[in-house]
């Protein structure tokens, strides 16, 4: 088995790096300042770019550095990914378009739908992340008032019908949540690939919903000890069922010729980190990819204080939004603990760094080779994919 | 200023009449119509919410990257998925396409994908329905609160019989991008009150007695409400460069089903004022639409407008060939102030 290694693409902009952390100037998530791009100024007027035209660079430079596609993640102030990629779909050939979304939101028919055309779309090339919610106000936000433990089984069910109607063989289902009479996809839509689910979730809930329909089990990155710990959880959860399951994890990844200049992108970052925001975050203020507390000290005076095992780094969180864990070093040393990661299991990687542009490039041209090539899921052009710009 | 949309052939396409014999199809196809569209000068297209086509939402998201100019419908029926997820879909749709996305809301799709969706609401409950998608759809997008990039709650809430939403809201994140015209459909007492007190523009069709009357209620009932609400025209068209030669297109497309027709039996469809009642025998949505030379269809578009209908969404198979024929021939007759350079030359 080959190792399946994705690239991200940011929904809400991007830093020019992460020097500068609180400056968002790739897209107009955070306005438009100075150095903007996607939209930048041109005679005192923006030029029209959109933050997509940023994007579309990402992906392409992505699957030119050899990813096999991008995770577009999803939250309330961010960009929308089945928009994104519907619009990208035809501006890259091998790259997969990883789309997370929550069941609740549409409804299983609609999703299978647009997942179909969006594979025609492609020629094949969708693959899901399914989230069922961190729960909190931003469930309400969205309009869902579904409690936790059920959330797994509305994506059980989601799930269930997705698969049902997606050969285009009248479906009956009755469920809690969902219902559908002889639904299926129309011949059109009907026989494309199944996309491949990466599930986000390991909670007992979450690993029984997973249980007939999850590929991958995708984690963010934690300390190695309690990622095995996690795995070896739901490889049991996963027996019981009879199935063998596949782990994928989520990295941020600060990589540089030498340890000491990848210590130095972190150190002038640092600066701009408040302590008082830094502590309260290690005491517990925050849940999900930013939860911290218990992995690093209950006060912060410098960033080595949240380095949690070497070239593991707890204080992504804190220079920009986002998960918390990411590795930062030297070439040789990421690519050691990524390597240290598969020999834990790992089957697949969902890689990411500000700026996603050229650190893309960096990764793929100087991590990913030290691993060898040949471990790695070699991307394929889709099938009838028409590039047109 | 008088739009002309075009209907977008989700569900295939080809020059004969059985869509059973079209083998056009697929998104290379669609861009290519698309493209037609946006290159002949057509404003828009409408994406329909067709069960047995490409979904609207992935062909929007593909139209609006690959145009400038083209405004894009996207049609969907409301029990889709949450209002809430509908507007962030459009939110991205606007920010990537200069603003050019707008809704058209189904809320009668028929009962066979009624029961295959699992939507158990019947008669005026879905207009209810649709009323409440539609007020929190604009709730959210207008809704202070929601950082960029992160979550704090916003100061948007709805606890209705359908949705519920706490703390919900764009914020800053909408950035001046205006909310999707929204268009609606259907002749009910329910569907023109519904248009009336949320819709933007009302997508009529042609019957035997004319649409005046329904734009003449429509007006009224949105007058009461202290809102306006524009009268727009699904049309198909077979216009050529004489009378008979559209005509001959009729017959001969008719033909392909029904061997035997005379001409004067196909003929006897026609309702006056160029209208005929057959184009869903030979490969149409829509039954009834205009045959006649590029002069007189223009004109009778022109008398539409008259009337006060500003919005056209014109129909016609092949659509890549149709497209330019009305683009190259027929808009610049009917609508002539937009469409003739003015001042220097280009």
């Amino acid at each position: 088995m080959t190792v399946d290694v994705y690239w991200r693409i940011g929904m809400g902009g991007d830093h020019a790096s992460l020097r500068t952390p609180k400056v968002r100037n790739r897209g107009d998530w955070g306005g438009v300042g100075p150095g903007n791009l996607a939209p930048a100024v041109r005679n005192g007027q923006s030029d029209g770019y959109a933050y997509i035209d940023h994007a579309a660079a990402v992906a392409r430079a992505s699957e030119a550095a050899g990813f096999l596609g991008g995770l577009l993640p999803s939250f309330p102030g961010t960009e929308d990914p089945w928009a994104l990629s519907a619009a990208l779909a035809r501006e890259t050939t091998s790259y997969r378009f990883m789309v997370a979304f929550q069941p609740g939101f549409l409804n299983p028919l609609q999703a299978a739908r647009m997942s179909a055309s969006l594979q025609r779309a492609t020629g094949g090339r969708l693959v899901y992340n399914i989230i069922s919610g961190g729960g909190g106000p931003a469930q309400l936000w969205w309009g869902d008032q579904v409690a936790h433990d059920d959330r797994y089984a509305r994506t059980s069910e989601f799930l269930e019908v997705l698969k049902g109607v997606w050969q285009g063989e009248p479906y009956d289902f009755d469920g809690r949540f969902f219902r559908t009479g002889g639904a299926a996809l129309p011949p059109r839509l009907a026989g494309e690939p199944f996309p491949e689910i990466y599930f986000s979730g390991s909670s007992a809930a979450a690993v029984n919903a997973a249980g007939l329909h999850a590929d991958y089990y995708l984690s963010w990155l934690e300390p190695f000890a309690d990622l095995e710990r996690k795995f070896a959880g739901v490889r049991e959860h996963a027996a019981k069922l009879g199935r063998v399951p596949k782990f994928a994890v989520r990295i941020d990844v600060l990589a540089r010729h030498t340890e000491e200049a990848a210590w130095a992108e972190i150190e002038k970052g640092w600066q701009y980190v408040d302590p008082a925001v830094a502590t309260r975050q290690a005491q517990g203020d925050s849940v999900g990819a930013g939860r911290i507390k218990g992995w690093v000290p209950a006060t912060i005076t410098g960033y080595r204080d949240v380095e949690v095992q070497p070239n593991v780094w707890a204080g992504f969180s804190l220079l920009r939004g986002g998960p918390a864990f990411g590795l930062v070093g030297s070439y040789e040393q990421v690519a050691q603990r990524l390597d240290e990661l598969l020999d834990l299991g790992v089957d697949a990687f969902i890689l990411a760094g500000n700026p996603h542009l050229e650190e893309a490039y960096r990764v793929g041209e100087e991590v990913l080779p030290l691993l060898g090539r040949a471990r790695f899921t070699r991307p394929v052009p889709a099938r009838e994919t028409v590039s047109t710009r | 200023m008088t739009r002309y949309l075009w209907d977008t052939p989700t569900s295939g396409d080809g020059r004969r009449a059985d869509r059973n014999r079209w083998d056009r199809d697929g998104f290379g196809h669609l861009h290519q119509v698309i493209g037609a569209a946006e290159l002949a000068g057509l404003d828009g297209v409408v994406v329909p919410y067709d069960p047995d086509g490409d979904e609207p939402w992935i062909v929007a998201g593909g139209a609006l990257r690959d145009t400038r100019h083209t405004r894009v419908v996207v049609g969907f029926h409301p029990a889709f998925g949450t209002p809430v997820y509908a507007a962030k879909m459009s939110l991205t749709l606007q920010r990537l396409g200069a603003d050019r996305l707008d809704w058209l809301v189904h809320v009668e799709a028929g009962a066979e994908d009624e029961v295959r969706r699992g939507d158990h609401l019947i008669g005026a409950a879905r207009y209810e329905r649709a009323a409440e998608f539609l007020t929190v759809a604009r709730g959210v997008w207008s809704g202070r609160g929601a950082l960029p990039g992160g979550f704090d709650g916003g100061e948007f809430d709805h606890d209705g019989d359908y949705f519920h939403v706490a703390a919900g809201g764009f914020d800053e994140a909408v950035d001046g991008h205006p909310f999707p015209t929204v268009h609606l459909t259907g002749t009910s007492p329910e569907a023109l009150a519904l248009s009336a007190a949320h819709g933007d523009v009302h997508l009529f069709t042609e019957s035997e007695h004319g649409l005046w009357p329904q734009v003449r209620a429509l007006g009224e009932l949105a007058a009461a409400r202290g809102r306006t609400v524009r009268a727009g025209l699904a049309l198909p068209v077979i216009a050529r460069e004489d009378e008979d030669e559209a005509w001959a297109r009729v017959l001969r497309l008719w033909r392909e089903t029904d061997p035997a027709a005379t001409e004067d039996e196909v003929r006897s469809r026609g309702l006056g004022d160029l209208r005929f009642d057959g184009f869903d025998r030979i490969g149409y949505r829509t039954p009834i639409g205009l045959v006649g030379s590029y002069r007189q269809v223009a004109r009778r578009l022109a008398d539409y407008v008259a009337g006060g209908i500003d919005t056209f969404v014109l129909s016609g198979h092949p659509a890549i060939e149709e497209v330019h024929r009305a683009g190259e021939h027929l808009l610049h007759l009917a609508d002539p102030a937009g469409r003739t350079l003015t001042g220097a030359r280009a």
